[in-house]
């Protein structure tokens, strides 16, 4: 079974929600990234987003921006990406799903992708510029034993695409809390209630909400609806304000994690 | 063939949250293209306000010259001085028949901003324009332009600071106002139905020269040519040709200081197929399968991917893709102001230049059209500081 849906059973099973936490790869370096994805599988992290920097990251915020730009110029690469999972999967069995733009895969070729996400224990992939239409190229791919999930994400103003983009979803579904980007600060979207509500009843699959989430507290409105929280944005700039100090991460998750439960 | 695609080149490769959005500007365009009532007025637009048609110019020192008639096709004597506003009055009175009261729009050289600034100060819309800072910097005089317009200019630092940054911010801020704004692109890029409008809204371009040509020689040109960036003016020029397949079609990209010294914007000459800007189509790219930096003395040019027909008509090879260095563009440029008193945009003149090359191998019965998309007001400054030797930001 895949690392994600083991993971979201075992929580329906125990009635919590998921944590889920965004960070650029290859910051502060290849191996600092792995300490910190150690630390977070002991604070009590449920998925690690895995940011594969590039160029063009046209949905993303400032804060993200900006990380992709310091991790390409640290020679951040998605062969060295790969490698950070590699060297995690020795120790740790934390489900990890890829953030990354479309190019990146091609570039790598589509199916070599996800041989590689095979090969080395990728569990999902979050593919912000490839929407439903566009899905059908790799998902001939991925239908492979072992093969990484492609994560559906719904928007609120997606309103009557929802049943379609949720027939085939697996893992989780990916609730865009507000129009845009990575990164503004808590300011959801006006129908935000309505819209999770819709997405809640038409999914099978456990639903995630992200963008502009700093704490449990910004989610605490909605908390009966969804099954869990993605931060992203905030995380980075904690993680850089500590200088990476891993004390400081597993505190931040496991208090998140806690007042989200 | 999928609608969405040229080939293997098009798509929609844009966040979900812009999905709805490309469906409602596709439908309202589709709905517009057979309103007879949209047509007149944008026809009404683009006679009285914007000056057309522009003429067909026979160049006549520089045929003699080259051995070979040299028509020249005036989009350098539009309203706002470039081809630009063709395609801006077109979205934006599409914009106005949607209920949208904002418009935003990215820039290189500025003509495109200049153009959409124009657009919204007339029909009363609020405008922010995104352009690189390294734009910002070479185009001084249309940012002035821009703001005396009434337009907001936005000087964005992100990336290469050019052309590519400013779209991908246009695109960020589009993916959060949707709802209430309408972004006006200005090239043959973007996800479909974008790379379709702009061909549609440019396409006035060839319409009208075929049929000047074919007055004043009663056939078709020999060969047709045109700059190509993001490719929204040749588009235009090739649009009404591409079925003749007796006509010769070549786009001119940017060769900056040469191919082989990685800088330049020759997207089709050295691109490996990608997605940028919502679009699947060649683009250049380092060997991570990042977007690598165009480089053009041509801040029009300086992009480095390229329309998606354009890659399909590369690949089915009905046009042909050339490239022409900074040097030779600036060539080109001289020699269009001292034969034939016409300053064009740096842009323009690299179509010049190759059809200078061109015009060597053709007949003196032959005769080709090359499109002057734009006038080079805007460029004074960077060409005084090349000729001085002063250097140029590239």
């Amino acid at each position: 079974m895949n690392r994600i849906e083991e993971r979201l059973k075992e929580l329906a099973k125990q009635n919590k929600k998921a944590l889920i936490t965004y960070m650029t790869a290859g910051l502060p370096s290849l191996e600092g990234c792995k300490d910190i994805i150690m630390a977070q599988d002991e604070a009590g992290t449920d998925i690690i987003e895995l940011g594969v920097p590039f160029s063009d990251p046209v949905a993303d915020g400032p804060v993200i921006q900006e990380a992709s730009y310091e991790a390409i110029q640290l020679g951040t690469n998605v062969t060295k990406v790969f490698q950070i999972v590699s060297e995690v999967r020795k120790d740790s069995q934390i489900p990890i799903v890829f953030m990354l733009y479309y190019n990146t895969i091609l570039y790598y070729g589509v199916s070599e992708f996800v041989d590689k996400c095979i090969e080395v224990g990728v569990d999902g992939l979050i593919i912000p510029d490839l929407p439903y239409e566009e899905q059908g190229e790799i998902n001939e791919f991925l239908g492979k034993e072992e093969a990484p999930i492609l994560i559906q994400l719904v928007s609120p103003v997606s309103k009557q695409r929802i049943p379609t983009l949720l027939r085939d979803a697996r893992g989780f579904v990916y609730c865009v809390s507000s129009m845009g980007v990575t990164g503004q600060s808590a300011t959801f979207h006006k129908d935000i209630i309505t819209y999770l509500e819709e997405v809640k009843k038409e999914s099978k699959i456990p639903v995630m909400m992200g963008f502009g989430i700093r704490s449990a507290k910004d989610v605490a409105p909605m908390k009966n609806i969804i099954d869990g929280a993605i931060v992203g944005s905030h995380f980075i700039k904690i993680m850089k304000e500590a200088n990476y100090d891993l004390n400081s991460i597993k505190e931040y998750c496991s208090i998140f994690k806690e007042e989200l439960n | 063939m999928d609608k969405y695609y040229y080939g293997k080149f098009g798509g929609r490769y844009v966040p979900e949250s812009l999905i709805n959005t490309l469906d409602e500007l596709e439908a309202a365009f589709e709905a517009a293209k057979i309103d007879e009532e949209f047509q007149k007025e944008l026809a009404y637009y683009l006679k009285d306000y914007v000056g057309r048609e522009t003429p067909l110019y026979l160049a006549e020192r520089l045929s003699k010259k080259y051995g070979t008639k040299i028509y020249l096709k005036r989009e350098d004597l539009n309203h706002t001085g470039a081809h630009k506003i063709n395609n801006v009055i077109g979205q934006i009175l599409l914009a106005k028949r949607m209920g949208k009261k904002k418009v935003i729009a990215e820039t290189g050289a500025g003509q495109h901003g200049v153009a959409t600034a124009t657009g919204a100060a007339l029909f009363n819309m609020e405008c922010t324009v995104y352009m690189g800072e390294e734009d910002v910097q070479r185009q001084a005089l249309n940012v002035f332009r821009m703001e005396m317009l009434g337009a907001k200019v936005v000087s964005v630092k992100s990336g290469s600071n050019t052309l590519k940054d400013a779209t991908n911010e246009a695109i960020r801020t589009w993916a959060k106002t949707a709802e209430d704004t309408f972004y006006v692109i200005g090239s043959a890029v973007g996800p479909y139905p974008y790379p379709k409008m702009v061909k549609e809204f440019q396409s006035i371009i060839s319409k009208e020269a075929k049929v000047q040509f074919k007055e004043k020689e009663g056939r078709l040109p020999d060969t047709v040519i045109a700059c190509v960036g993001g490719g929204s003016n040749s588009i235009g020029m090739f649009a009404e040709f591409l079925e003749e397949k007796e006509v010769e079609l070549i786009g001119v990209e940017a060769a900056g200081l040469g191919i082989d010294t990685r800088k330049h914007a020759s997207a089709m000459a050295l691109g490996k197929p990608g997605t940028l800007h919502g679009m699947r189509s060649y683009l250049l790219q380092d060997a991570d399968g990042n977007v690598e930096l165009a480089h053009s003395i041509s801040a029009g040019l300086d992009y480095p991917g390229v329309g998606p027909e354009h890659a399909y008509l590369r690949d089915s090879k009905r046009v042909e893709y050339v490239s022409i260095t900074d040097a030779e563009a600036m060539e080109a440029l001289k020699e269009l102001c001292e034969l034939e008193g016409i300053i064009p945009a740096i842009e323009s003149a690299h179509a010049l230049a190759y059809a200078f090359k061109k015009a060597t191998t053709m007949k003196p019965e032959q005769a080709m059209i090359v499109c002057l998309s734009g006038r080079g007001d805007k460029d004074v400054h960077t060409v005084s500081n090349y000729f001085s030797g002063k250097g140029y930001l590239n």
